[in-house]
C-alpha cells in the first residue's frame, strides 16, 4: 500500500480527472462546431477541426482514466492520502504580494506608455524594498533597504536597456 | 570521412576570429552563471539568448545559444555541490553525492570532477553528434509523412513517460502541448481555429514566450513559494581537476557518455533524466553501491557524464528529424528557424557542412566550460550569495523582455503570463512540464503529418499501419503506453507472479 501513496491525492486526481475531461469535450464540441470547408472541396479527412477533435477526444479519454484510477486508489488509500509535502513554504501572503507585482509589472507597467526603464525602477525597486523590509526593519536599516533597493531597480533598467537596445538592437517595449 | 574532417577544420576555423571568440568567452559565462542560480533553466536561458542574438548573422546567433546551452547545463553543478541546491534540474542528481563531497571539506575536488565529467561528456557526444547525424540524416529521407506523424507521437508518448512521476500525466501534458499547437490557422485552408475573432490568437502561440512562461516564470513562482534559506558555503580546496579521477573512472565516463547521448537522442527527454539514468548505471555497475549518496566520486562523475553527454545528443534529433531531444534543444531549433536554418531530413541535402558547424561549436562551449571551471569559482559564489528578493525581480524582466522582443507584441507577454501560470499549476499538481513543451514543439508536425497522410492514402488509415518504419514505431507506442498505463500493466505483473 505504502508505494500507492502518491505526492497528490486521489482527491486531486480525481479533480484534475474531472477538469481534463470536461475540457477535452468543449474541445471536440467545438471543433465539431467548425466549418467543414466543403465549399471549397474539403473532405472528412482534410476538415480543421478533425484533428483539435482527436485530440480533444484523447484527452477526455485520459482525464477520464485519471478519474477512474483516482478512485479505485481512494478506495484503497482514502481520498487525501498523499506523500507528505516537507517543503519549507514562504507565507501565503508573500507569495500573493510576488505575484500581483508581476502581473502588475507585466500588464501595466510595461508597453503602456510609461518609459521602459521608469516602469522597470519602479517594480525592481518595489520588489526589492518589500521582500527585504522585516529584516531591514528588524536591522533598523529602512531607509539604507530603500537605497539599496532603489539602486538595484536603477541599475536593471539601465543594464537591461543598453545591453538589449544599445548592444544588440533589440526593441524593449 | 576524409570530407567530414575538412568540413570540421573549416567549421572550426571559421569560428576562429576575435569576435566570435569573444562571443564564446561571453556566452559560456551567462550560461554557466544562469546554470549556476537556482530557478534559472537552461532552457530559459536559451530562450533569452534566442531574443538577445536575433539581428546577430546565423553562425554567430547560434554559436551563442550553444555555448549558453552547454555552459548551463554545466554551471547548474556549482550550485548543486555548493550549495545542495540544484542550479537546473539536471544537475539535482549531482547534489546526492557533489554536496556530500562538499559537506567533507572537498568541494574543490567535486568541482573538478563536475568539470572533468561535463568536458568528457560533452566531447563524446560531440563525437556521436559528428558520426550519427548524417547516417540518420541519410535515413531520415526515407521519412514521409505517415513516418512524421508516428515519430512525432513517439516524442511526446517517450517524453511523457520519462520525464514525471506518472506516465498518465506526462500523455495528458502532452496533449495539453498539442492542442496548444492547433490554435490559430490550420495549414490547409488557412481556417482560424479557437482564436474567437482575435487577430493575435489566429498566429497562434509563438514557442519562445511559451517556454519562456512555461520554465521561467513558472520557475520564479515555483521560487517565490518557497522560503529563502540562507546560503552558506563549506571551504573547499582547489578546484583543478585530478588526472587521476579521470583514469580512474574511465568506465563510468564512456558508460555515462554513452548513456547521455542515447537519452539526448529520444525525443524530449532530457538532461535531467540522463544525469539519473547514468547515475543509476555508475550505482549499478560500482563495487561499492554503498558509498552512492555519501560523496561517491564515481557517483558524481556519472550524473556531470550524463547530463552533459545529453547536450549534443538532444541536437542529434533536432538536426535530422526536425525534432528536440530535450526542452533547451526545443528553443535551439526554434533559433534555427528564425535564422532561417531548416532542421530536418534535409540538411544533410541543403546545408551539410552546417552539422559541422554545430559540432565546432559545440567544441568551443567545451573549451568555454572547461576555462571557466578552472577559474570562475569565486565570482559565482559572490553570485550565488546575491538574495533571492533582488535575483526575482531582475529574472522576471528579463522574461518580459524575453517574449516581447521577438516579434515586438505585448500578446506575447501575457502568453507567457499564460504559460508560466499553467506551467506553475501542472507542477503543483505533479505534472511535468517537458511533455508540454514538446507536445507544443511537435503539434504541428504531427498534424502535417496526419492530415498529409490522410490526403495522399485518400482517407485510408491503412499506410499509417502497414509501411515498414510506420509499423516499428506505432508498435512500439502502444507497447510504451500499454506496460505504462493503469490497468493494463498490473495484469503483466499478475502474470509473471503466476
Amino acid at each position: 500500500m505504502a508505494n500507492e501513496i502518491h505526492p497528490s491525492s486521489p482527491r486531486r486526481d480525481l479533480q484534475g480527472g474531472i477538469v481534463w475531461v470536461l475540457f477535452g469535450s468543449l474541445v471536440v464540441v467545438l471543433s465539431w462546431q467548425m466549418d467543414r470547408m466543403t465549399s471549397q472541396g474539403a473532405t472528412a479527412h482534410t476538415a480543421p477541426g478533425l484533428w483539435p477533435g482527436l485530440v480533444g477526444l484523447v484527452l477526455a479519454l485520459l482525464g477520464g482514466v485519471l478519474v477512474l484510477r483516482s478512485w479505485r486508489r481512494a478506495q484503497r488509500i482514502g481520498w487525501d492520502a498523499a506523500v507528505p509535502d516537507d517543503t519549507d513554504y514562504a507565507p501565503t501572503s508573500s507569495f500573493a504580494l510576488a505575484t500581483a507585482l508581476f502581473f502588475v509589472y507585466a500588464l501595466l507597467l510595461v508597453g503602456r506608455g510609461l518609459p521602459f526603464w521608469l516602469g522597470t525602477t519602479i517594480f525592481v525597486s518595489a520588489f526589492v524594498f518589500l521582500f527585504q523590509h522585516v529584516r531591514r526593519r528588524a536591522e533598523d536599516a529602512v531607509a539604507r533597504g530603500a537605497i539599496v533597493a532603489l539602486a538595484c531597480g536603477g541599475l536593471t533598467a539601465l543594464a537591461v536597456t543598453l545591453v538589449f537596445e544599445q548592444l544588440f538592437y533589440v526593441r524593449l517595449p | 570521412m576524409f570530407d567530414g574532417l575538412i568540413a570540421f577544420g573549416h567549421s572550426i576555423w571559421s569560428f576562429c576570429d576575435p569576435l566570435s571568440l569573444g562571443l564564446i568567452l561571453l556566452s559560456s559565462l551567462v550560461g554557466v552563471i544562469i546554470g549556476a542560480l537556482p530557478g534559472l533553466t537552461a532552457t530559459m536561458g536559451v530562450a533569452l539568448m534566442t531574443t538577445l542574438t536575433i539581428k546577430m548573422p546565423s553562425n554567430q546567433a547560434l554559436l551563442v545559444l550553444i555555448c549558453t546551452y552547454v555552459g548551463a547545463i554545466y554551471g547548474g553543478s556549482r550550485s548543486a555541490i555548493l550549495l545542495n541546491i540544484p542550479g537546473t534540474p539536471a544537475s539535482a542528481a549531482s547534489c546526492l553525492d557533489g554536496h556530500q563531497l562538499a559537506k567533507q571539506g572537498l568541494a574543490g575536488r567535486a568541482m573538478g570532477i563536475a568539470t572533468s565529467g561535463s568536458v568528457l561528456g560533452t566531447l563524446i557526444g560531440m563525437f556521436f553528434l559528428a558520426l550519427f547525424t548524417p547516417i540518420l540524416g541519410n535515413l531520415a529521407l526515407k521519412f514521409g509523412a505517415f513516418e512524421f506523424f508516428w515519430l512525432a507521437l513517439f516524442g511526446v508518448i517517450i517524453a511523457g513517460t520519462l520525464t514525471g512521476n506518472d506516465p498518465l500525466k506526462g500523455w495528458i501534458a502532452g496533449l495539453v502541448g498539442i492542442f496548444s499547437a492547433t490554435i490559430g490557422q490550420e495549414g490547409i485552408y488557412a481556417y482560424d481555429r479557437f482564436s474567437f475573432g482575435s487577430r493575435d490568437l489566429a498566429g497562434g502561440f509563438q514557442l519562445v514566450p511559451a517556454l519562456v512562461g512555461a520554465f521561467g516564470f513558472a520557475e520564479l513562482l515555483m521560487a517565490v513559494r518557497e522560503k529563502a534559506v540562507p546560503v552558506k558555503i563549506n571551504p573547499f580546496d582547489s578546484v583543478i581537476p585530478k588526472l587521476k579521477d579521470v583514469t580512474q573512472y574511465w568506465r563510468t565516463i564512456v558508460r555515462s557518455g554513452l548513456i547521455g547521448t542515447f537519452i539526448g537522442i529520444l525525443p524530449g527527454v532530457g538532461e535531467d533524466v540522463a544525469a539519473w539514468s547514468s547515475y543509476a548505471a555508475a550505482k549499478r555497475a560500482s563495487k561499492e553501491p554503498e558509498k552512492f549518496g555519501k560523496g561517491s566520486i564515481d557517483g558524481l562523475m556519472a550524473a556531470e557524464t550524463g547530463d552533459n553527454a545529453c547536450v549534443p545528443g538532444a541536437i542529434i534529433p533536432v538536426l535530422t528529424l526536425g525534432i528536440p531531444g530535450s526542452a533547451p534543444a526545443a528553443v535551439l531549433m526554434a533559433a534555427m528557424l528564425i535564422h532561417g536554418v531548416r532542421p530536418g531530413p534535409m540538411i544533410m541535402v541543403e546545408a551539410p557542412t552546417f552539422v559541422y558547424d554545430v559540432v565546432a561549436m559545440m567544441l568551443f562551449a567545451t573549451i568555454g566550460i572547461l576555462i571557466y571551471g578552472l577559474t570562475l569559482t569565486n565570482v559565482l559564489i559572490k553570485v550565488l550569495m546575491v538574495p533571492k528578493p533582488v535575483i526575482l525581480p531582475i529574472i522576471f524582466v528579463l522574461c518580459v523582455v524575453g517574449s516581447y522582443a521577438i516579434s515586438q507584441r505585448l500578446f506575447d507577454v501575457y502568453v507567457m503570463l499564460g504559460f508560466g501560470v499553467l506551467g506553475y499549476v501542472l507542477r503543483r499538481l505533479q505534472y511535468p512540464v517537458a511533455p508540454l513543451v514538446l507536445g507544443m514543439v511537435l503539434g504541428d508536425l504531427m498534424e502535417k503529418g496526419f492530415r498529409r497522410g490522410l490526403v495522399l492514402s485518400d482517407g485510408s488509415l491503412e499506410p499509417f499501419f502497414t509501411r515498414p518504419i510506420s509499423a516499428v514505431l506505432w508498435i512500439t507506442i502502444v507497447l510504451v503506453v500499454a506496460v505504462k498505463l493503469p490497468g493494463v500493466r498490473n495484469p503483466f505483473k499478475r502474470r509473471r507472479a503466476a
